[in-house]
């Protein structure tokens, strides 16, 4: 212990501190509350009917029932949410970063008439809850007949991109002035400028507001919920509402702790191999702007 | 005009009018680009944003119910008759339970959390808290509910089982009223508890390291920088949690609510925003829907309002 020179504590030690031991022990315990539900779930996703509906406490079963996995497609159409979840995730990302990164080039480096103002109207949907239009929406989707179709997901829910695209502007604002200037003495259009310099400068921001738009338009609940009402039509976050139904059956938990994994596993892949840069974008860009 | 003078100019035709026809062509171009790049963005946002804001005021005056074809004009019957239902008393209580009950423990068992793993930032281990901790917050809400509804199972669920062990009779979570909104707390804790603790850190770490030496140079203790330095430096950040959390924290527990109580047992698990989705799609009283839909809007601009005034003038900025 005493060992240590006296002079300046050195600034990165990857020792363990003796007396750090209970703020470890108090982490560790908050680490196994915020992950025992993934564990348990994975657990009841491979457990037999006997299994499931009894008092002994077992994280792995004695007879693993992968099974489970097979009968959720059959009970209900997973496949069917699988993509439905993923094609309304893909598109929805993709209208979002087409309208986007445009539009945060145009705030950031480009005056014009109204700029200003225009933003500002921008920024200003972030405090309009996504519940306060849904009834309006609600009507206009039925009118069209988008009912039960990814367009009524995905139109009406594009322009919730005010943070993308603060964002992106902030990132764009951060290139060097003299490298949009070298462009337009080349004679780059706008647009030029905007797909041959802004945008190869700026892809790690892209890639970021695609992760966080697909694994928003992925995860999204109550949207969806009123406007996909046919069995198919359904997402996995959705869809899964059906299983709840039938919870006094033990047949039915481990198909449905089966789905329930599945459809965690691809925001958890997303996020354990960018968990660097999410983690990074949020921080800087969503508070310090 | 210019574009007259350009059709002079190419009747013409010779080398250099074909150049300046060229030039005006680019200008009037180059003059409309900002508008085509913002054009798609404002237009959605003007129909599935500031359209729904006016139609939902105007939806707040008539009685309606999706299908009949004409609307009735109460006036302002909408809104003077909310106080006379019970469920929206209801849902006022649940709001006003899960805000106060959640501002603790959304806003500062996060900090304290943040504080610790600020602590132990040079174990080993600091990589893989962080990942758990974030986990659940990248995960849809109603499927985290799904796993939770699980847990909360009175016969077999884990956590009646481990309570069990305690001595402690099973506990109809979801069913009684006096525990269901509890649960939608502990799933709302658990959805965002790495998501708040992880901007405290940044905000932590964002802290010059000059500061924290000088102190360290004038014989501060670790919990004196804490308290004088790196609290008031991160008054920003606990700012936006908190009004973050207060604006939204009733939005997030909807997922929750319909997945493990649809606002039962007796209404006990609604809040204002459940309240909204029941009148507008179960009930179909389009009117009253928007008219909760105005009066949620409203609260929420005022709030916003409030957190500018306050942050401005109370924040210390590093």
């Amino acid at each position: 212990m005493g060992s240590q020179t006296p002079a300046v504590e050195a600034p990165r030690r990857r020792s363990f501190r003796l007396e750090d031991s209970g703020f470890h022990l108090v982490i560790i315990i908050l680490c196994a509350f915020t992950i025992f539900p993934f564990i348990w779930m994975i657990s009841t996703s491979i457990k037999a009917p006997d299994e499931v509906f009894t008092n002994d406490f077992q994280f792995i079963p004695d007879v693993p029932r992968w099974a489970n996995f097979p009968d959720a497609f059959e009970y209900f159409p997973v496949d069917r949410w699988i993509w439905n979840s993923f094609g309304i995730a893909v598109l929805t990302t993709l209208g979002k970063i087409l309208m986007s990164v445009p539009a945060a080039f145009a705030f950031a480096r480009l005056r014009f008439r109204g700029d200003k103002l225009l933003f500002a109207v921008v920024l200003a949907t972030m405090i309009v809850p996504g519940i306060v239009t849904v009834i309006p929406n609600y009507i206009f989707v039925s009118e069209r007949g988008w009912m039960n179709t990814w367009t009524g997901v995905i139109i009406p829910s594009l322009p919730a991109t005010a943070f993308y695209v603060f964002l992106l502007r902030q990132n764009v604002l951060q290139l060097p002035q003299d490298l949009l200037d070298a462009g337009r003495l080349d004679g780059a259009t706008t647009i030029r400028l905007l797909t041959d310099i802004v945008v190869p400068n700026i892809k790690p921001a892209i890639a970021v507001v695609t992760i966080l738009s697909f694994l928003g338009a992925w995860n999204q609940y109550l949207w969806p919920l009123l406007i996909l009402n046919d069995f198919e039509s359904k997402t996995l976050a959705t869809g899964m509402q059906f299983f709840t139904n039938n919870v006094e059956s033990a047949q039915m938990w481990g198909p449905m702790m089966a789905t329930a994994a599945i459809a965690t596993l691809p925001p958890l892949i997303i996020y354990a191999m960018a968990q660097k840069q999410i983690i990074s974008t949020f921080v800087t860009s969503g508070l310090k702007g | 005009m210019v574009a007259t003078s350009a059709q002079h100019a190419a009747a013409q035709g010779t080398a250099t009018e074909t150049k300046k026809r060229a030039w005006t062509w680019y200008r009037i171009t180059e003059g409309m680009t900002p508008y085509l790049l913002i054009a798609p963005l404002l237009i959605l946002m003007a129909v599935f944003i500031y359209w729904p804001l006016i139609y939902s005021s105007y939806l707040s005056f008539f009685d309606w119910n999706f299908v009949r074809p004409d609307k009735i004009y109460v006036g302002l019957d909408n809104f003077t008759r909310l106080p006379d239902d019970p469920r929206f008393i209801q849902s006022l209580k649940g709001t006003a339970i899960y805000t106060f009950a959640l501002i603790p423990l959304q806003v500062l068992l996060p900090l304290g959390l943040a504080l610790l793993l600020f602590r132990t930032r040079t174990s080993r281990l600091q990589g893989a808290y962080r990942v758990l901790l974030f986990s659940p917050t990248v995960i849809a809400y109603s499927v985290a509910a799904i796993m939770w509804l699980w847990i909360f199972n009175p016969n077999y669920g884990v956590l009646n089982k481990a309570l069990s062990y305690f001595g402690v009779d099973a506990i109809r979570w979801l069913s009684d009223r006096d525990y269901a909104i509890w649960a939608i707390i502990i799933v709302a804790t658990w959805k965002t508890l790495g998501f708040h603790m992880l901007l405290y850190l940044a905000a932590m770490e964002g802290i010059p390291k000059d500061y924290i030496e000088a102190a360290q140079l004038d014989g501060a203790s670790s919990w004196q920088i804490t308290r004088s330095i790196r609290f008031p430096l991160m008054t920003p950040t606990f700012f936006f949690v908190l009004v973050t959390t207060v604006i939204s924290v009733n939005d997030d527990v909807f997922a929750a609510i319909n997945v493990l109580t649809n606002g039962g047992p007796f209404d006990s698990t609604t809040n204002i925003i459940y309240y909204l989705y029941q009148q507008g799609f179960k009930y179909f009283q389009i009117g009253a829907g928007s008219a909760v839909a105005v009066i949620v809007f409203v609260v929420t601009v005022f709030l916003t309002w409030l957190q500018f005034r306050f942050v401005e003038r109370h924040v210390h900025y590093g």
